[in-house]
């Protein structure tokens, strides 16, 4: 049993696929893989659920929508109703530019504060890196504390095998600034 | 490689002519020939009817075949990878330009049944169509017919025939110059598919006009296009052709594709709906005064139902749009809403009372089927079913979302 996060730094972003999909054979748990740039693939070999990210979009969306519809309703025919052109207070036709624009208005920027507040990135947030080489050239994998089935030996050996160019054991990156 | 090599020696040395696994030759021959009979009965009792179907037919062929030549100009002219795999297949699709063309010509044959302009002594009393008479000429309006269909033919075949022969020789030559041809033919095809939808679909109600008329033919073109693509890359991989070419990343691409250009086609439906609605103009709002009540009403609530209702919630998931099952059933009824927009494009301008489509529409419907089978397997037997030699093939083997 391993109380502490391991740390393997690659140099190259085909050593840390490679190495993500040999840790994920061997069943150890991936806690996180850090990467300088959007690597392809790289969360369908980390294993990860699809993201629930959609849902909240179509339901912002759908909020965004009825509240367009229920705000021209009430204040085209219920609060203030004005004649134009002759048209009908109640018009759907006139209302439907304005419900496209506040649900996307509400579907987009609900997308990015569900994004934000679910990834902790609020203002004011400290930045915890395994290393700071990962903004610029480097790919870092952190396996999350595990169970019997780990050894120093094996990691080391992994890291051999992959070309990693450091491994750390973290006792906790919350913790550490 | 192996992959390819065997392709390109299957289809040189199998099948000149891919079966559908529904559909036989002898089959798509009676289809035409029965559907055919039927039109041709038809006309001895509703020659305006028969023509007005035959007119649906053939601008729904050109605008399929028109779809696989645009589909590849854009794909050479941004430089796409994507879909070079299967880039045979739209290639395939322009092959039945031609045969609507040869649809529209009984249209052309006989302007005065459908088209009110054509009338001389309407004219002369008419001070609008008076004005008109420059552009709705009769003699001009088959001559402007025939050039269309030309440049579009002819520039389908240069651009089919760099892309085959560069399986032989291999040289990116041929990329290069089919990235000139496909921009230019982009440019020529945006104003001349916009001019062709005003003669042969707007001057059926030569009172009424929408600038953006073109445009939303084109997005209907391309919705319907996609659909058709799309039905075609599944029923090939089924019988199991493209397995290398043509994979589920692809499919995902192409749903995106479909979902957005059906957005499109109903933005651009209601930009032209709404216009006219706020402006209230009498010579525009006649066009809708007359769709958008009884039976033409219920018709057109129901197209904007197939063409853009199911496509959006169907494809909206992301699993929908990799799943061959969702995917051909949403292309099905792209196809079949398509189908009704013309419907309702060109029925209420002969036939103002309302009608819902009969035998004569189901005749029309099926000889539209059995005509694209036919010239879209006749072209695609003709070259390897993939551009082995294509620069680009690796990278669109190696496709991922």
């Amino acid at each position: 049993m391993i109380d502490q996060r391991v740390v393997m730094v690659f140099e190259s972003a085909d050593d840390l696929m490679s190495a993500t999909r040999a840790v994920r054979e061997s069943g150890w748990k991936i806690e996180e893989a850090y990467t300088p740039y959007a690597v392809h693939g790289l969360d369908e070999a980390m294993g990860r659920a699809p993201s629930r990210l959609p849902y909240i979009t179509f339901l912002c969306g759908l909020v965004g929508t009825l509240l367009a519809l229920w705000l021209q309703h009430w204040t085209s025919s219920v609060s203030w109703p004005l004649n134009v052109g002759g048209k009908p207070f109640n018009s759907l036709p006139a209302f439907v530019p304005v419900i496209f624009e506040i649900m996307v208005l509400f579907a987009g920027l609900g997308s990015v504060a569900t994004l934000l507040i679910r990834s902790r990135l609020y203002p004011g947030k400290k930045v915890q890196l395994p290393s700071v080489d990962i903004t610029n050239h480097r790919f870092a994998l952190v396996l999350a504390p595990q169970d019997a089935s780990f050894s120093h030996d094996e990691a080391s050996q992994l890291c051999r095998r992959h070309n990693a160019v450091a491994l750390h054991f973290l006792g906790d990156i919350e913790n550490k600034k | 490689m192996e992959s390819h090599s065997s392709h390109s020696s299957v289809a040189g040395t199998g099948p000149r002519v891919v079966h559908w696994s529904v559909i036989s030759r002898g089959t798509l021959l009676t289809l035409v020939s029965v559907s055919g009979l039927v039109l041709i009965l038809g006309a001895a009792f509703s020659p305006d009817r028969v023509l007005a179907n035959l007119l649906l037919v053939a601008f729904y062929l050109i605008s399929l075949g028109l779809f696989g030549i645009v589909f590849v100009a854009i794909q050479y002219a941004s430089g796409a990878g994507w879909s070079v795999g299967f880039r045979r297949i739209p290639e395939a699709m322009s092959g039945v330009l031609w045969i609507g063309g040869l649809a529209i010509l009984p249209v052309l044959a006989s302007l005065r049944v459908l088209y009110e302009w054509s009338h001389s002594d309407v004219v002369a009393h008419d001070h609008l169509l008076q004005l008109k008479s420059g552009w709705l000429d009769p003699f001009m309006f088959i001559v402007r017919s025939v050039i269309y269909l030309f440049v579009w033919i002819g520039m389908a075949y240069f651009i089919i025939r760099r892309s085959r022969r560069q399986d032989v020789d291999g040289s990116s030559v041929h990329t290069e110059r089919n990235v000139l041809l496909g921009a230019l033919f982009l440019v020529v095809f945006g104003v001349t598919f916009s001019v062709a939808s005003f003669d042969w679909l707007m001057s059926l109600e030569p009172h009424w006009f929408s600038t953006v008329f073109g445009v939303y033919n084109f997005s209907g073109m391309f919705t319907s296009g996609l659909a058709t693509l799309i039905l075609i890359l599944l029923g090939l991989k089924r019988l199991g052709w493209l397995k290398r070419e043509f994979t589920e990343e692809h499919l995902h691409d192409l749903g995106k594709l479909l979902f957005g250009f059906s957005c499109f086609w109903a933005y651009i439906w209601f930009c032209q709906y709404m216009l006219i609605w706020y402006a209230n103009i009498p010579e525009e709002t006649a066009y809708y005064e007359l769709r958008t009540q009884g039976i033409w009403g219920a018709l057109m609530f129901l197209c904007l139902f197939l063409n853009w209702v199911v496509p959006f919630l169907g494809l909206l998931p992301r699993a929908a749009k990799r799943s061959a099952f969702a995917m051909a059933r949403v292309s099905c009824v792209v196809l079949v809403g398509h189908w009704l927009d013309l419907y309702l494009m060109i029925m209420p301008s002969i036939r103002e009372g309302g009608a819902l489509p009969g035998l004569i529409e189901i005749a029309g419907a099926t000889l539209l089927f059995g005509l694209f089978v036919w010239g879209f397997g006749r072209l695609l037997g003709r070259a390897n079913l993939v551009p082995a030699r294509d620069p680009y093939l690796p990278e669109s083997l190696q496709h991922h979302v």
